[in-house]
């Protein structure tokens, strides 16, 4: 077993002492998932707005929901804490990379969060909603690679965050910003093609529509083949320019690393 | 061939002005008054396979900030540091298989596992093939007597024993150098007794080159031949245990036990220290004539019971060795 397949296995399964949470976990989505659905049945009602249906709404809701639940991880709160009681050092003595070791705690705690409240919400959403299937296999097929994307981009925003902290000591009010622009520009909440032309257009040229909006849009069929792949590639190219980004700012970042408690 | 070079190396930390109380903290959020402090100030030394050094120095000497620049945790703000010939920094996950690192007050072990198990997670973080793992567990279990206690998850241990856990994982994976920040801090006598063996042993029958920064001088008595001495950030000593005795230690103590009171001594070269009754203690400097003839000297002439010679133990030389840099730091001031 490699160490990284340990550190995601560990994670999960540290999770599994939280079992009550599971519960809240799936209250919340389902109200979550209510209030937006009451939202659009009175915005569109029973025709269509902006050539979307209801059911494609609700569905677009149920998939943002969830992915919010699955891209949420503490890779930022983990480093800042790690800086902030100087357990970094001992992290650092290993011989590990310190990106991996984090991605593979992110991805063991969103194998949970998949097992344990996409799955089952999804469940419960589609009972009580009603979900559209994905448009097409190809739809499908291009849905699951977008995950990944967004998975990677989540990740490796977080990550960003935390070496940002390593100039700001605390990252607290870096994450809340994060945090908004995820919310405007991801489209999670309100679709990008409701946005005035302005305002979209800055969301396209932004990586946080791959966190909400991209998946979403595929998974209903709402970009043509060839707009699909594009933006699949874009998607790729901005993992790319973030890991370029984040192998920079790290090699700046530890020259600023000061270990707290001697 | 030298397997720690530190070469004119340097760390520096900025740290911020902040000013106390309310006012004070909202001053502080629009200022960037900072000031630079000098943690490690130019140090040179080189250290051979199979060395084990002793690094000394007061609170705030820059001990532990050394230990990190070369476990490639913190990067050197001037000067280099070549560790296995590599840069610590850049090499730093390929040195990690290489070195053991032991930090006295932070622990290395999963805080809710049984210690089994972070020693098999250590297994697998360090890729260590099954039989070499093994082995080097039996041999640490056996010579720190982790047997009493392995099945314990680690927040129940006490310190000693958590302790020796530590240093067994350290060298499990068979590193080259085992670097030691304060490892017997906080322990009993017994318990620090059975480490300063083990590491030892370590160092003369397996090989494994060791730096440790210790306040404890039995640590470097039984442990380290040479020992490195720094105050706020530079080197003040680099050498054997024994030289600095006799540079400092010049002076020796004799206890006289007398028949009967002698009354003052009119002997040259000697200070009474302590009066308990008939027994007296003496401060002898060297230089004057050998502690052996001055005491049959006064042999000769008083009625003496008894003799002993007491040479200064390394902890007096220690504290006379800051004393004095202390001094010099003071007259510095004075004249400067």
């Amino acid at each position: 077993m490699t160490p990284y397949i340990m550190f995601m296995t560990k994670s999960f399964t540290s999770q599994l002492a939280y079992r009550s949470d599971v519960w809240l976990r799936l209250l919340g989505n389902y109200f979550a998932i209510l209030i937006q659905v009451e939202i659009w049945r009175s915005v569109i009602g029973k025709g269509e707005s902006f050539g979307v249906t209801i059911d494609q709404m609700i569905t677009y809701s149920i998939i943002n929901t969830l992915l919010v639940a699955l891209l949420l991880h503490g890779v930022s709160g983990k480093v800042d804490g790690s800086l902030k009681s100087g357990s970094i050092a001992v992290e650092l003595i290993k011989p590990l990379s310190y990106p991996l070791y984090l991605l593979s705690d992110a991805l063991g705690q969103t194998l949970y969060k998949f097992v344990f409240t996409v799955i089952p919400s999804l469940l419960i959403a589609w009972l009580l909603f009603g979900m559209l299937p994905p448009a097409s296999t190809v739809s499908l097929i291009g849905f699951v690679a977008a995950l990944l994307i967004a998975m990677l981009i989540s990740f490796l925003l977080g990550y960003l965050v935390s070496l940002l902290a390593f100039w700001f000591m605390s990252h607290f009010a870096l994450s809340w910003t994060l945090g908004g622009l995820i919310t405007i520009f991801s489209g999670s909440f309100l679709p990008i093609w409701f946005y005035a032309p302005g305002w979209e257009f800055a969301a396209r040229m932004l990586p946080f529509q791959y966190l909400g909006y991209v998946p979403a849009a595929i998974y209903l069929g709402n970009m043509s083949q060839v707009m699909l792949w594009q933006t699949l590639l874009i998607g790729l190219a901005w993992i790319i320019a973030l890991l370029t980004i984040v192998q920079w700012l790290w090699s700046r970042a530890v020259r600023r690393l000061i270990v707290q408690g001697g | 061939m030298d397997i720690i070079a530190a070469n004119h190396l340097t760390k520096s930390y900025r740290q911020y002005r902040r000013f106390p109380g309310l006012i004070g903290s909202v001053r502080s959020l629009f200022t960037r008054q900072f000031t630079e402090e000098t943690a490690v100030n130019d140090i040179s030394f080189t250290i051979g396979e199979g060395e084990a050094v002793g690094y000394l120095g007061p609170n705030g000497a820059g001990k532990s900030t050394m230990i990190k620049m070369m476990t490639g945790i913190l990067v050197p703000t001037a000067g280099d540091i070549r560790v296995l010939g590599a840069v610590p920094h850049e090499a730093r996950k390929t040195n990690a298989r290489q070195i053991g690192v032991v930090f006295g007050q932070r622990s290395q072990l999963w805080w809710d596992l049984p210690v089994t198990d972070s020693f098999d997670l250590h297994k697998t973080i360090y890729q260590i093939p099954e039989t070499k793992f093994k082995q080097n567990l039996q041999m640490c279990m056996e010579l720190l007597s982790i047997h009493e206690f392995v099945e314990k998850p680690v927040r129940q241990l006490s310190l000693g024993q958590r302790m020796r856990v530590e240093i067994a994982m350290a060298l499990l994976h068979e590193p080259r150098i085992l670097f030691l920040d304060e490892p017997t801090i906080g322990l009993d006598v017994m318990a620090k007794d059975q480490i300063r063996h083990f590491l030892r042993m370590v160092n003369r029958e397996r090989k494994v080159t060791i730096l440790l920064t210790t306040h404890d001088m039995k640590d470097i008595e039984e442990i380290c031949p040479r020992m490195i001495v720094v105050n706020k950030g530079t080197l003040v000593y680099d050498g054997s245990v024994e030289e600095l005795r006799a540079r400092l230690g010049n002076e020796r103590r004799v206890v006289i036990d007398f028949r009967e009171d002698p009354g003052p001594l009119d002997m040259p070269g000697i200070t009474l220290l302590q009066e308990e009754g008939l027994r007296k203690t003496y401060l002898v400097s060297r230089s004057e004539s050998t502690v052996f003839e001055l005491v049959s000297r006064i042999a000769a002439r008083y009625p003496v019971e008894d003799a002993s010679i007491e040479s200064a133990d390394i902890e007096s030389v220690i504290r006379r060795l800051y004393r004095q840099l202390a001094d010099e730091e003071s007259i510095g001031r004075q004249i400067g």
